[in-house]
């Protein structure tokens, strides 16, 4: 008895059969979920190129043994801010030797080896923090004059290569999704042309608008999630392969890396595996359906308006 | 209960279109019963699209059952379509449902209880005589039962305005006496009903007031 109150003449398993529309829809949650997982790599690499190992910081102290506002020399003074700020994995001072390899190019031009030289300290920090900034008054306060220069030219080419690609990325999706909303516009379009004449004859006996157009999102939206489901599910092997084959690059900590795949428990999946690439192929099913249910919604409403 | 105030219909829009009526007036009280009348291509059933809701007048003042049509909001109209029944001259059957379907599709708009439905839909379908007939579909069906099932389909809502467009051309003469006698009985206990024919034998054997229309324009009006 129940089934019968969809015996209203619509028909909308003929109208948007079920097989055509969540294939194209999964096909695109494909596409979308594999410009998407992209678009988190390059998040996390840049995450790593600015902020990680490959981002040393030189703190330069001129007059390095002159003595600090406080007690003790300059230099002094300076690493041991700097050591035991959090965040700083080592700090490490150059010796004299290291000092002039260093320089030797520009000292051999002068040809003078008197010249009074800064001691520099070499500052690596843990990966994904930038300790730098909120330590340099404090730097300045006890040795003015002090430098801090962030070798920053690679990084912040790598962040720009990372941010167009996050930005390709963003694109890619917009138009699978665009594409996406024109292929359910034409599909709902083309079920309520088989259908006018039920339609017509319902809105005459009173159906509202509303009725018809959420007879036909829903389930134009059903089809979009399942066809969603379906893009997640396909997708997640290839992602997972791919996180599996990247986790070198992006690991956050160098061990992990090297750690062998255990590919039969999914717990292991789940570190390899970002978790904003898991959380977006959980998202990508109700995107999908929301999608083809607000399209559809929008779809039937202005075809409707043919009507008086 | 519904009121026309120099009301114009073309087909395809004012300018280039087929003009369907001209400047009818009418003024129709509840629980009046009206022939409409007028050779083919009078404008009988463009007059009734216009009382059905079908179509919105391209000129006039359309008043019907207390709402101002041609302001009204569109889902103040789906309300009142659902006052309103119809029997169409192509009687408008859904071909893929059941004859049973058919005659419930207006309760089920409405969201009544399928016990409730299935209660109604036997009623009015044993009064046309068609009760065995309920799991059949339309096109399996002789015209004049067909003609049944859209009368049955719109009645069963018990409108407040019935409109039928040739209610009586498939019908054989006894049937049609029936037919003719349910109307007079909606008719009193408050429905307001407008029965389009051509069909004078009928006219003259069930006289009643008529709207006459020729070429579009209202030829005669009587009470
Ligand atoms: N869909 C349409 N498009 C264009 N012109 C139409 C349309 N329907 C009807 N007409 C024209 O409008 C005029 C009135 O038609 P209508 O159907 O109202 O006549 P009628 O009185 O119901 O005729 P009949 O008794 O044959 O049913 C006719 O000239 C007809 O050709
Ligand atoms: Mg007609």
């Amino acid at each position: 008895m129940a089934r019968r109150r969809y015996h209203d003449g619509l028909a909308l398993h003929q109208a948007l059969p079920g097989q055509f529309l969540p294939f194209l829809v999964a096909a695109m949650s494909f596409l979308a979920a594999l410009a998407l997982a992209g678009g988190i790599a390059a998040h996390g690499l840049s995450q790593r190129w600015t902020h990680g190992a490959g981002a040393v910081t030189t703190v330069q102290v001129p007059g390095p043994d002159d003595p600090a506002a406080g007690s003790g020399t300059r230099i002094a003074a300076v690493q041991d801010i700097v050591a035991h700020a959090p965040g700083v994995a080592t700090a490490h001072r150059l010796s004299d030797a290291e000092l002039r390899a260093l320089l030797a190019p520009w000292i051999e031009q002068t040809g003078d080896s008197s010249l009074p030289l800064p001691a520099v300290i070499e500052v690596h920090t843990v990966p994904g923090q930038d300790p730098m900034p909120p330590l340099l008054p404090r730097l300045e306060a006890v040795a003015p004059g002090v430098l801090v220069e962030h070798d920053s030219v690679w990084s912040d080419r790598l962040a720009a290569l990372a941010a167009s690609l996050q930005a390709c990325a963003l694109l890619a999706v917009l138009i699978v999704m665009t594409v996406a909303v024109c292929v359910v516009m034409a599909a709902t379009r083309a079920g309520l042309q088989t259908r006018r004449q039920a339609i017509a004859l319902i809105h005459s006996l009173g159906a509202m608008d509303s009725y018809i157009a959420g007879r036909f999102a829903s389930r134009v939206g059903l089809l979009a999630l399942v066809g969603g489901l379906g893009g997640s599910i396909a997708a997640l092997p290839m992602l997972l392969a791919m996180s599996h084959l990247a986790a070198p690059f992006s690991a956050m900590t160098d061990a992990q890396a090297v750690a062998p795949m255990d590919w039969r428990n999914p717990r292991a999946w789940a570190d390899i595996v970002p978790h904003a690439l898991l959380w977006m192929l959980l998202a990508l099913p109700p995107a999908a359906g929301i999608t083809g249910w607000v399209t559809t919604q929008l779809t039937v409403r202005a075809w409707l308006r043919r009507l008086p | 209960m519904f009121r026309l105030h120099d009301v114009s219909y073309a087909y395809g829009g004012n300018r280039a279109g087929v003009a369907a009526l001209s400047h009818i007036s009418l003024d129709v009280a509840q629980g009046e019963f009206r022939w409409l009348l007028g050779p083919s291509g009078a404008g009988k059933s463009s007059l009734l699209s216009i009382l059905s809701l079908e179509v919105q007048a391209s000129a006039g003042m359309v008043e019907i059952l207390g709402v101002p049509v041609m302001q009204a909001r569109r889902s103040n109209l789906a309300r009142l379509r659902r006052r309103i029944g119809t029997v169409w001259q192509d009687f408008r059957l859904l071909p893929d449902l059941s004859v049973f379907d058919n005659v419930a599709l207006p309760l089920r708009l409405q969201h009544r209880a399928e016990d409730e439905i299935a209660h109604e839909v036997h009623a009015i379908m044993k009064w046309v005589g068609l009760e065995n007939r309920l799991d059949a579909r339309p096109l399996q069906l002789s015209g004049g039962e067909q003609q049944r099932v859209a009368i049955a389909r719109a009645v069963i809502y018990r409108p407040a305005l019935l409109l039928a467009d040739e209610p009586t051309n498939a019908l054989d003469e006894r049937q049609a006496g029936r037919l003719m006698a349910m109307f007079h009985r909606l008719a009193e206990l408050g429905t307001t009903i407008v029965v389009a024919t051509h069909n004078d034998a009928i006219v003259e054997k069930y006289p009643a007031p008529a709207i006459e229309l020729a070429h579009g324009h209202l030829v005669r009006d009587y009470r």
